[in-house]
């Protein structure tokens, strides 16, 4: 991506030209916001930056700020699933939850690296098989609309009542005990690797592997929508019966979309729990497992890159303000946004951007829904 | 026999409770497709005011009581013109930019809810801002009924006579009443019923304002009971939406049948085993609910109605 | 461990170079050792779930520092305070909290109401060995080098107000808790105390936190007939308890660790619903000691400082007094670097009744050295049918539990545990 690229051919484009236009048609398409080479240097230039944030703010505001993008997650999840699925899911908090909890029991009992790179690895597992459950369930039952909404929302009620009695002695896997209400404490911090040859990811660190984890999963969510696959996620969305007559197996797409949005939100409750070194059945309250819903409607759910600044946004909005006039900011900001950007932020901001590009007349043959042509002279 | 009482009062108990948290979501959700997650902040106004008439003022409890409804009435008229319909918003743009500024929160479930969360975190810290983190409580009335070793709250167990009146009141108005069909016919198919002309703007405004007067009337039924902080609202809503959902697109019958379900299975297994187990098997019947009937109980009525109508 | 610290500092120095003041707030504020001010952290609630219990533990720490400052500070230094509101958030305390040690390097840190909270933070405190106090009644067993907890436990609360109730009332004893930590391992004590008594548990339920219907365990009691009930119950939905048991018309007996004292139930609700009611407390504003109740005395300075305050709590006298504490351990170490004012306070401070409002005249509290709980005098305070206050009966409770039961000794070997009575009492299992 350092290279610039003639955009359509002409004179001067070449074999390297072709191969960086044929790999950014993977990332392109009328699902996401974004298509144009001018979008992929702001883009360039965002990550540059938040590289640059650690050196810029020091290691307590970087550590502070991960905690924002282990969020970006959570609300990528929901907007895989919701955005480009139809699915509205209050439970993305659920699997958020079980994979933290998860982290939590195997890490305590398991404290090596090893252990804990295994904790790691089943603590996703383990949010993607607690939503292949729910989604099999909730999928092949028939249940539709907003009835898959209220289930996933008793379905967090449920587990934050069970969750929150786990206090005695009774209730310990190995050596951890799952602590009630109180929450597990002590979960070590996250390490990936083999006795001697380890990396512990803390504050920096652990910032810099969110980063990049996040950048990595943005990009493969892109390829994934732009895809063939993804074509059919959003004709679920628009219209599941027709989608269904075409001949496409609706529950199984919806189901595996579900299970994914599960594992997406159980790395983001793996890396909660690890950023902490805490889990609680606080997750599963009714305030917590309203957020996503927030962060990706403001956002613009049918587009990624609105979850996740949404998501990034809202939640350093959030933090960074104090006394009791916060919630009525936090409130009132939710109102107005809803009310008059309905179709989210990301999505506007866009529209506006392609509004002044056409005002002032410059033709970038790369905007636009389609893909550019690449035609070699 | 004494048990069986116990049973039956707990099952009234229960009743009450869960019809009285559920009628006005169930009214608002049915008609205008509005999920509003500041239901219990409606609840939470009426209770406030009913206190704050009768410890304050002085004023006899139904007197405050009627103050409650009256107070989340008007509340609620003001969310509908803000929030819920836009009319104030798009009155105030087209003054200003010439043209509308928002679009109505009605069949728009999920704005409708971040909408509404909004609203309540407003109201809750609102009130805790002006009115502090509790008020003082006013005493149950009525006495009890000993029966045996035990005795039950008088007042509990009315409270589930005026449930029903609620309900039967609610049929009233959506039976015998020009709005009440007015409002019927909006939910069947509002573009017929505009053609028709019906002012579906005003029988939306009425709707809401009906329902927030009846959550109103569940938290000044409920003041003498409960404590007084800004958060009371949430220990209703968990009952409110499950019950909704479960009772299903009637909103009369599916708010009775429902009522008296999860009333009967939470009363029961509280009896039995334990207020833990009584309400994880009021979320677990709601869940085996829905995957079976996935249109509640309404629903499934309506549906045996098509199929038996068909075989004939 | 020590390692990872350094290369925090080495970021810090060299991103201060390279980027100047980029962000308010970026270089820390300045330390305090070797400066003229000593500077505390708290993080109480002041909106949320336990805003209601959190607001008097933060005005009562402002009182002592500001009659602290008043009188000339600790050694002459005066004290500043960072107290943002935490919003009764967990996640907000853990991002809190972590600002107090790196960015504000605070001298030493009070916060959080509940034990979820404690444990929350308790990992960044232990990391970071900051000096922190927590001064909420709660579940006991806390043996960590870094935390005092120097509110009472359950069973220094129960061992005051259950031996009592037994001369009372009767042996047959009926429990009703809340359904989490702090409830399980009360009801717990309530079996070890039963035992150590001569009386019996007859019957325990546990209830959930968002439930706040009270019927069917109002039937169950009636059913089981005690000859008095114990409650733990915690929280706002709790609450409605007693409402439900008076209009019900249930008149047992109750004693309880967690009613009246922190939530002021005998002020907000309806006479008699708290009739008979009988708390087992450290602290309460109608405690009848001359420093409490004096003209000038501690609720007349609380009242003072805020006149539109609604009650004053259990935990803010404990607040407090921890601040005096604290300042008698700097002036005795002469230094607030962490670890001396932490051996300091290990040598056994004490407090009278001018600092510590629980005590009466001529007597004292003592800070334990080997467990850093605090040995408490303990009040029963009994509401009547008009909700009038008074003491019925009083006396100087030490922590036993870690102690002498688990042998607790954080003077000699540093720890950070949290023992449970399960471990130790058949007769809790």
């Amino acid at each position: 991506m350092a290279t610039e690229a003639a955009d359509g051919g002409g004179p001067g484009g070449g074999r390297g030209d072709a191969t960086l236009a044929r790999l950014r048609r993977r990332f392109e398409g009328p699902n996401t916001v974004g298509n144009s080479r001018s979008f992929w240097i702001g883009f360039a230039v965002a990550v540059l930056a938040l590289v640059a944030y650690p050196l810029a703010v020091g290691s307590y505001q970087a550590s502070r700020f991960s905690l924002f993008l282990v969020y970006a997650f959570l609300g990528l999840s929901l907007s895989v699933v919701w955005g480009y699925a139809g699915v509205l899911s209050f439970g993305q908090v659920v699997f958020f939850g079980v994979a933290g909890y998860t982290f939590g029991v195997v890490s305590v009992n398991f404290a090596t690296p090893l252990g804990i790179t295994a904790a790691f690895l089943l603590g996703i597992v383990g949010g993607a098989l607690m939503a292949a459950v729910l989604g099999y369930f909730m999928f092949y039952g028939g249940v539709r609309d907003v009835y898959v909404t209220i289930i996933t929302l008793v379905s967090t009620l449920v587990l934050h009542t069970f969750m929150a009695q786990t206090a005695g002695d009774e209730w310990t896997i190995g050596t951890a005990a799952l602590g009630g209400f109180n929450g597990m404490p002590t979960i070590p911090t996250l390490a990936f690797g083999v006795g001697p040859v380890a990396l512990t990811f803390d504050s920096v660190s652990f910032y810099y592997l969110v980063l990049a984890l996040l950048v990595a999963t943005y990009l493969g969510l892109r390829a994934l929508v732009n895809s063939d696959y993804g074509r059919v996620m959003v004709a679920v969305r628009e219209d599941e019966d027709r989608t269904r007559m075409f001949g496409y197996d609706v529950k199984r797409l919806k189901f595996t979309v579900f299970t994914v949005g599960g594992a997406l939100a159980g790395l983001s409750g793996v890396l909660y729990a690890s950023w902490g070194n805490y889990v609680s059945p606080q997750v599963f309250e009714l305030a917590f497992a309203s957020l996503p819903v927030i962060w990706v409607s403001v956002g613009g759910r049918k587009t990624l890159l609105g979850a996740v600044v949404a998501t990034v946004g809202i939640e350093f909005f959030r933090n960074s303000l104090g006394g009791e006039w916060a919630f009525v900011a936090v409130g009132t900001l939710l109102l107005v946004f809803i009310l008059g950007l309905p179709g989210g932020i990301v999505p506007w901001l866009h529209r506006t951007y392609l509004d002044l590009r056409e005002e002032s007349g410059a033709p970038d043959p790369a905007d636009g829904a389609d893909a550019p042509e690449v035609s070699e002279s | 026999m004494v048990n069986g009482l116990n049973l039956l009062f707990q099952f009234l108990d229960s009743f009450a409770f869960i019809v009285l948290a559920a009628v006005g979501l169930a009214i608002i959700f049915g008609i205008m497709g509005v999920i509003n997650l500041a239901h219990g902040e409606f609840i939470m106004v009426g209770a406030y005011a009913t206190t704050l008439v009768n410890v304050r003022l002085g004023l006899p409890l139904p007197v405050a009581m009627l103050a409650g409804v009256l107070a989340a009435t008007l509340f609620g008229l003001v969310v509908e013109r803000v929030v819920i319909s836009g009319s104030v918003p798009n009155a105030i743009g087209r003054r200003l930019v010439g043209r509308d500024v928002v679009e109505p929160l009605y069949d728009r479930l999920a704005d409708s809810m971040v909408a509404t969360w909004g609203l309540s975190l407003i109201m809750v810290q609102g009130v805790r801002i002006l009115l502090g983190n509790s008020l003082d409580q006013i005493g149950t009335p009525l006495g009890n009924l000993a029966y045996g070793g035990f005795s039950y709250s008088t007042y509990r167990v009315l409270l589930a006579g005026v449930a029903v009146a609620v309900l039967a009141f609610a049929y009233y108005l959506f039976t015998r009443t020009d709005y009440g069909m007015r409002a019927r016919a909006t939910i069947q198919s509002e573009h017929t019923a505009r053609a028709l002309g019906v002012d579906t703007e005003r029988t939306y405004m009425t709707t809401f304002a009906v329902g927030s007067g009846l959550a109103g009337l569940t938290g000044a039924l409920y003041a003498p009971t409960i404590t007084m902080v800004p958060t009371l609202g949430g220990s209703f809503l968990v009952e409110a939406f499950v019950a909704v959902v479960v009772g299903g697109s009637g909103v009369v019958l599916g708010t009775l049948l429902a009522g008296g379900l999860l009333g009967s299975i939470n009363a029961l297994f509280s009896n039995l085993i334990g207020t833990f187990f009584g309400r994880i098997a009021l979320l677990a019947t709601a869940i085996v609910m829905l995957r079976f009937l996935p249109d509640g109980i309404t629903g499934y009525v309506e549906h045996v109605r098509d199929r038996r109508r068909e075989g004939t | 461990m020590t390692g990872r610290s350094v290369g925090r500092r080495e970021f810090l120095a060299s991103g201060a170079a390279v980027a100047g003041t980029a962000l308010a707030g970026c270089a820390a504020g300045g330390s305090s050792s070797g400066s003229d001010t000593i500077k505390i952290g708290v993080l109480e609630d002041r909106s949320g779930n336990f805003a209601l219990v959190g607001a008097p533990k933060h005005k009562a720490t402002m009182l002592a520092i500001e009659e602290i400052n008043e009188a000339g500070g600790i050694d002459g230094k005066q004290i500043e305070t960072f107290a943002p509101d935490p919003q009764s958030d967990n996640q907000r305390y853990q991002e809190l909290t972590r600002r107090a040690i790196d960015q504000e390097e605070v001298d030493v840190l009070w916060a959080g109401y509940s034990s979820a909270t404690r444990e929350a933070i308790r990992p960044i405190i232990d990391r970071e060995d900051q000096l922190y106090f927590y001064t909420t009644q709660y579940e006991g067993g806390v043996c960590d080098k870094n935390v005092f907890a120097v509110g009472p436990t359950a069973r220094q609360q129960l061992g005051s107000v259950l031996p009592y109730l037994v001369e009372e009332y009767g042996t047959q004893i009926y429990t009703i808790a809340a359904d989490y930590n702090f409830g399980q391992l009360s009801a717990d004590w309530v079996k070890v105390l039963a035992d150590e008594n001569g009386a019996e548990v007859v019957g325990e339920e546990f209830i959930p936190l968002s439930n706040s219907q009270f019927g069917s365990t109002i039937n169950r009691i009636q059913e089981a007939d005690p000859d008095f009930v114990m409650s733990m119950l915690v929280g706002a939905n709790h609450t409605s308890f007693y409402e439900q048991k008076a209009s019900a018309g249930l008149e047992v007996p109750i004693g309880t660790s967690t009613a009246m004292a922190q939530g002021y139930e005998h002020r907000r609700l309806d006479p008699p619903a708290m009739a008979n009611i009988y708390a087992g407390v450290n602290y309460m504003e109608e405690i009848p000691t001359e420093s409490n109740t004096k003209e000038g005395g501690f609720v007349d300075r609380y009242y003072e400082m805020y006149p539109d305050a609604p009650y004053l709590n259990e935990e803010a006298q404990t607040n407090y007094f921890s601040v005096y504490m604290y300042k008698q351990a700097v002036e005795q170490a002469g230094t607030t670097d962490q670890a001396e004012v932490r051996a300091a306070l290990e040598s056994g401070i004490s407090l009278g009744p001018e600092h510590a409002p629980e005590a009466p005249a001529g007597g004292s509290i003592e800070l334990d050295p080997a467990t850093h709980h605090v040995d408490h005098h303990m009040w029963v305070m009994r509401a009547d049918g008009e909700h009038n206050v008074e003491a019925v009966a009083d006396r100087k409770i030490p922590e036993k539990f870690l102690t002498d039961t688990v042998g607790c000794d954080l003077a000699s070997e540093d720890e950070e545990t949290q023992y449970t009575p399960q471990d130790y009492f058949p007769e809790a299992g």
